[in-house]
């Protein structure tokens, strides 16, 4: 209580010290009045009377002083005075404070930016209830080495009935939904298939109406939807009375019941509107896997507790039905891990070579510090002979680093803003949580801290290098150096880190470059220039795609990809096109399949292959070339015999060096006849091997989402626009999406190499040039204090060779020291990298030579210049300095 | 609340002011010039050692000020006692009592 009263006070009497001062001077002159009037009424005469009263004072100063003592407002008036003493010497030396500020800037703002992203993407907590209790069961299939895949309907409702661990355990199907308003175009809308519980797992209750009950959830239940906050807002009005409104999506109504919170995005960041699922035990077969699984556990289970019942229910299921379930398992992982878990990696990687660049540029501010301090040793001792204590010159210099790293960090938020935008426009486009990342509070916060730890460290320098102490100071001798030994080794180790760290991160980052450039020249397998592709999805209320009544009741989808293919082929500047179910770089869905003559083996289980089912002119049009047999022809239709074209890994996987040619497939009930081999696409991304694929002809094969395919004769771009309204001719009700050049979704797969690599280059870069700042600022300093010395060498003798070959030297030992020290770094962190790297090993000899080459080049560099300086000293104007 | 004084000096003075201020408001020359009247300038306090205490008895909240105005209309700072004051002040008395009355039976016995 008493402390809060006087603090109170005190800090009343600091910011009012200016009425206070006034006050006391009244209530003092006051004083001496009255005194002098009383001895006056005394008999005194008034000059006498006035005398004897200031007598009493003693000295109207030294009252004034103790009164002021009193009032206790020293320390924060000692810290008025510091820091204009401190602003006073910072403007005197702008040089020092512009590279100080500078270097620091950097470093705190690249932390700020990237720890911006780590907050947002990995730190925030999800913006679901007790987050950490939300878990994602996927299956696992040993055959094919899988551990991520979807449930299938039997097996959802087998989990669902069987397990104890899970509160709730909801299922989700997602995908784009054609919205149709009355007279506007078609719009695409991402929405997805949820059971009615599904709220319940992630512990999101709507902010406006209600969730969806289970009576909802039954085959033929009501069309009701609920919509994100942010379709709510941008797209119906924002109003309440949006709920009871009706959407028409794929062509059916759904009433509107339900608006969810703000940052809800579930299960992709695109999704806007919710449907019940309306699932029976029935509704799909046990082989199909396309049911997302999400729980949440049960209050008192653990996520290993709940994977191991998972485990054993799946084993149950394996022995119930090994046909479908042979080799089948589950997989319980949290949903943060699997939303966030593949960038953690990177973006902890991220942190760590960004915290190096931050260390980087605290060891160059350190250096310019330290060297500033020696030349302000005079200054210290003179002001502790005047009396400063210890105590109040180590509270100037802690003033004065707090000043420094506080002008660097709001530099720094500034270089954060503008690098942050850059970050997010180089960030590859599968980045999670996008929308979360922002420089906000919490991450300033952390900046703050960063600097005021930083400015502490600072502070501290001048007591670890015995820079505080006034002792001999005062007799100058820092001119002969001698003094400055201490400092000057310690300099020395600050440059040694400084070079040590900077090759680390130049050694990562040509790593990381290089593995950059390798994936860049892998061969995706098709011709991406002058492809343009987009996607559509078909509603199933006007097209009937039921897999058994294939190809019966597939006319209608028969007809409109006819009509696309003829109206799209026949525009101008169209070279030709094709349809797929994929775009060339998706990986689609894989199937089991039998080799006729092989079926024992088959039976036994077999790894699934890629399956894309595609146009005749598909090959032609993605650029794939035909390598054995031929292609499709338009007499491949679903009346003719089934044929099949494979991609030459799966002919040398299942034929090794047999023809494949003329054997049989079957799959999805139907034996094929392979005709053709083509060359290998990427299915499983850029840097993984091509795996097995195989091509079955849309004609004999059901496909109703797909992508639209169109190899142009000159820029995409161009024919976008004639695309579109082909295809608004053939359905206006049908909206595409997905719209993209194949460079774009190449130059896309290839966005996490990118990124890291674009980002550890500009860290590398940036590492360099403070290295160099490092090294020229201690070599030049050194010069500086040597300039006697080197003045008596030169009179003696020394050639302008000598002298540059002694400075050069000893900035190169330095680089030297510090280059073993970062080689042995560089190996430890390599392993940390390792599985970013593609196709180059983390010890590659090129990338540690020509790193190490770029330090040792910086070395000399930042040497050579103070090198000329030296080399140019007078041995007559040496002696003469000081 | 408070830690007794050890300094009998500052103390006897910080108890002196406060035992003035009890009787009514005052400025700080009425302080001294009370003092001066009731020990028979026996006691002199001067201002370097008085405004000093009076900060540290504000501190203590042991008493408050407030700017008035004198008879002759004079600005001036008016000092007074608080309830905390006047308990301190009690105790402060009490205790100094008894080592008067202490000190006095060791001179006596001699």
């Amino acid at each position: 209580m008493r402390w809060i009263t006087i603090a109170l006070r005190r800090l009343r009497a600091f910011i009012r010290r200016a009425d206070l001062e006034r006050d006391m001077s009244d209530e003092l002159r006051l004083h001496l009045e009255l005194e002098a009037r009383h001895r006056e009424q005394r008999g005194l005469d008034p000059a006498d009377a006035k005398r004897a009263a200031l007598l009493t004072f003693g000295g109207m100063d030294a009252v004034k002083e103790a009164y002021r003592d009193a009032r206790g407002v020293r320390p924060l008036d000692d810290l008025a005075q510091d820091v204009r003493y401190g602003l006073r010497s910072l403007r005197a030396s702008p040089a020092f404070t512009l590279a100080v500020v500078l270097t620091l800037a950097l470093g705190i703002g690249a932390n700020t930016a990237i720890f911006s992203v780590v907050h947002g993407v990995l730190l925030r907590a999800l913006p679901y209830a007790d987050a950490d209790r939300i878990a994602v069961v996927w299956e696992t299939d040993r055959d094919s080495g899988t551990d991520r895949e979807d449930a299938s309907v039997p097996d959802y409702f087998d989990f669902v009935a069987r397990s104890r661990a899970f509160a709730a355990l909801a299922a989700v199907v997602d995908g784009p939904l054609n919205r149709t308003s009355t007279g506007g175009e078609p719009e695409r809308i991402t929405g997805a298939r949820v059971t009615a519980n599904i709220f319940a797992a992630l512990g999101v209750t709507p902010r406006l109406g209600r969730g969806f009950l289970a009576s909802d959830d039954v085959p033929g239940g009501a069309h009701v939807a609920i919509v994100s906050d942010r379709y709510w807002r941008t797209r119906l009005g924002g109003i309440a009375g949006v709920l009871g409104q009706t959407l028409r999506l794929d062509d059916s109504s759904y009433t509107i019941i339900g608006v969810l919170p703000p940052d809800v995005r579930f299960p992709s960041a695109e999704t806007d509107v919710w449907a019940p699922m309306q699932l029976t035990a029935t509704s799909g077969p046990r082989s199909r896997h396309f049911i997302h699984v999400v729980g949440r556990l049960r209050p008192g289970v653990t996520m290993a507790a709940a994977s191991a019942e998972m485990g054993a229910i799946a084993g149950r299921l394996e022995s119930e039905y090994p046909r479908d379930n042979k080799a089948r398992g589950t997989n319980v992982e949290s949903l943060t891990d699997v939303m966030v878990g593949g960038v953690r990696k990177t973006l902890v990687l991220m942190l760590g070579a960004v915290g190096l660049v931050l260390l980087i540029a605290c060891a160059n501010a350190a250096s310019l510090l330290l060297a500033r301090l020696a030349s302000r040793s005079r200054e210290v001792a003179v002001r502790a002979a005047l009396g400063a204590t210890r105590r109040r010159l180590a509270q100037q210099f802690f003033v004065e680093s707090l000043m420094l790293t506080l002008g660097a960090s709001a530099l720094g938020v500034l270089i954060a803003r503008g690098g942050l935008s850059l970050l997010l426009s180089l960030a590859p486009p599968g980045l999670p949580r996008r929308e979360q990342i922002a420089l906000d509070w919490p991450v300033l916060a952390a900046t703050l801290a960063v600097s005021v730890v930083v400015a502490m460290a600072f502070g501290l320098l001048p007591a670890l290098t015995g820079g505080g102490a006034p002792g001999e100071s005062l007799q100058g001798s820092n001119r002969g150096g001698t003094a400055s030994r201490e400092h000057r080794r310690f300099r020395g180790g600050l440059v040694v880190a400084e070079v040590a760290l900077s090759l680390v991160l130049a050694i990562a980052a040509g790593l990381l470059v290089k593995s950059f450039t390798r994936v860049r020249a892998v061969d995706p397998g098709f011709k991406a220039e002058h492809l343009l592709t987009l996607r559509y999805q078909l509603p199933s209320s006007r097209y009937p795609q039921s897999f058994s009544n294939f190809p019966a009741g597939w006319s209608k989808i028969f007809g409109f990809q006819r009509d696309v293919l003829g109206r799209v082929g026949a525009l101008p500047g169209v070279r030709s096109v094709a349809l797929a179910a994929n775009d060339p770089l998706a990986s689609g869905f894989t199937n089991g399949f039998v080799i006729e003559g092989r079926e024992q083996q088959s039976a036994k289980g077999q790894a699934e292959m890629a399956t894309r089912p595609v146009s005749a002119d598909y090959f032609a049009t993605a650029g794939i070339p035909l390598l054995r047999g031929r292609g499709y022809l338009p007499t491949d239709d679903a009346s003719a015999p089934n044929v099949l074209i494979i991609n030459e890994a799966a002919a040398k996987q299942y034929w090794a060096d047999q023809n494949p040619i003329g054997h049989r497939l079957r799959f999805w009930g139907t034996w094929r006849e392979i005709v053709g081999v083509v060359g290998n696409e990427r299915f499983a991304g850029l840097t993984a091997p091509a795996a097995p694929a195989m091509y079955p002809v849309m004609t004999q094969t059901p496909m109703s989402t797909a992508s639209l395919l169109v190899r142009t004769a000159g820029d995409p771009h161009a024919v976008l626009a004639s695309v579109r309204r082909e295809l608004r001719e053939v359905d206006p009700g049908v909206a595409p999406f997905g719209v993209q050049t194949m460079e774009e979704a190449l130059s896309d797969a290839m966005g996490q190499q990118r990124f890291t690599a674009t980002l550890l280059g500009g860290f590398a870069a940036v590492a360099l040039v403070l290295a160099l700042v490092g090294i020229y600022g201690v070599v030049s300093y050194s010069v500086a204090q040597r300039t006697r010395e080197i003045g008596i060498r030169v009179a003696l003798g020394a050639t302008t060779r000598n002298v540059i070959g002694d400075v050069l030297g000893q900035g190169l030992k330095l680089a030297i020291a510090g280059s073993a020290l970062g080689v042995i770094g560089a190996l430890g962190a390599g392993r940390l990298l390792g599985s970013q790297l593609f196709g180059v090993t983390p010890t590659d000899p090129v990338t540690f030579v020509v790193s190490v080459a770029a330090i040792l080049a910086v070395a000399i560099i930042g040497s050579y210049l103070p090198a000329r300086r030296a080399a140019t000293v007078q041995a007559i104007v040496a002696l003469r300095t000081d | 609340m408070s830690a007794p004084n050890r300094d009998v000096m500052q103390g006897t003075l910080d108890m002196l002011v406060l035992k003035a201020v009890s009787i009514e408001p005052m400025h700080g020359w009425g302080i001294t010039q009370r003092l001066h009247q009731i020990t028979k300038d026996v006691l002199q306090v001067n201002p370097g050692s008085l405004y000093p205490a009076l900060e540290r008895l504000q501190d203590r909240r042991w008493i408050a000020a407030e700017w008035g105005t004198t008879e002759n209309s004079r600005r001036a700072k008016y000092y007074h006692i608080t309830a905390t004051g006047r308990r301190q002040l009690g105790q402060e008395q009490e205790s100094w009592h008894r080592i008067v009355a202490a000190v006095n039976a060791v001179l006596r016995t001699t």
